[in-house]
């Protein structure tokens, strides 16, 4: 190969040109479904939903050979941590939809058990509020570590 | 972007094509030139196929949930129940990829 730099240098735009450009700086490439949600049921739905993605990714990179050793225990530790995080996401989502319907089944029955249903819908509202923001840390935590590997 | 590489990659092998065409002095040269240029551009592609697959998917999950806000729907118990069966069968495949990882 007479010229090896030339060579080199057209290697090393067409690497990195696509990758670049996917990227798409000064635009919102990378979406926050989250963010896009309006109730706190919508929330708990985008966030269940953004970290199930985010763990496919992940097993993306933890299947790849090239990827080291250390990297991959981080990713493991990390997914350890959020996955019952999301469970426990799940579990406050359902009560708090359950809690609803019965607040909207109650419209038309008696003060007291509008009152209770009432009551009830406020405290699985709380626990919901609380499982997502629970949840947000170690998700995030997984995510970083997969953008952080896709540079 | 994947297009695009597909595109480049289909010159590249028309272009390949022609290689007999090329002086004999210069055929090996334009030979590994264009094997270098194919190999890169497979490297290429597939970063940026990884990054966009994360991105496609985020944008998805976020078209559906504005469009859930914008009709001010209520998310159903078994939509919710799909995205954690989803989640745990994305956690599933992680740990068996994972222990593959550290078996090999």
């Amino acid at each position: 190969m007479r010229h090896p730099l030339r060579v080199l240098a057209l290697a090393c735009a067409l690497t990195f040109t696509p990758a670049c450009a996917s990227l798409q700086l000064g635009q919102t490439r990378i979406e926050n479904p989250v963010a896009a949600a309006q109730t706190i049921d919508q929330r708990a739905y985008a966030l269940l939903h953004a970290y199930a993605a985010i763990v496919e990714e992940a097993t993306d990179i933890v299947a790849d050979p090239a990827t080291p050793l250390a990297f991959k225990r981080a990713l493991g530790q990390a997914e350890r941590a959020a996955t019952p995080a999301a469970e426990t996401l799940h579990v406050a989502a359902t009560a708090y939809m359950r809690a609803r319907a019965d607040f909207d089944a109650a419209s038309g029955a008696s003060q007291t058990s509008i009152q209770r249903t009432a009551t009830a819908l406020a405290i699985a509202a709380r626990r919901l509020n609380e499982a997502v923001a629970a949840a947000q840390a170690p998700i995030a935590e997984l995510e970083g570590l997969v953008r952080a590997h896709r540079g | 972007m994947l297009n695009l590489l597909l595109q480049l990659q289909l010159l590249l092998a028309a272009l390949s094509a022609f290689l007999p065409l090329v002086p004999e002095e210069y055929r090996v040269r334009a030979g590994e030139i264009l094997d270098v240029v194919a190999k890169v551009l497979s490297a290429g592609g597939s970063i940026a196929s990884n990054v966009d697959d994360l991105a496609v998917k985020l944008a998805a999950i976020r078209a559906e949930v504005e469009a859930m806000a914008a009709a001010g729907r209520a998310v159903s118990e078994e939509q919710l129940d799909a995205a954690m069966v989803r989640v745990r069968a994305a956690s599933a495949a992680f740990r068996e990829a994972r222990q593959t990882a550290e078996a090999g």
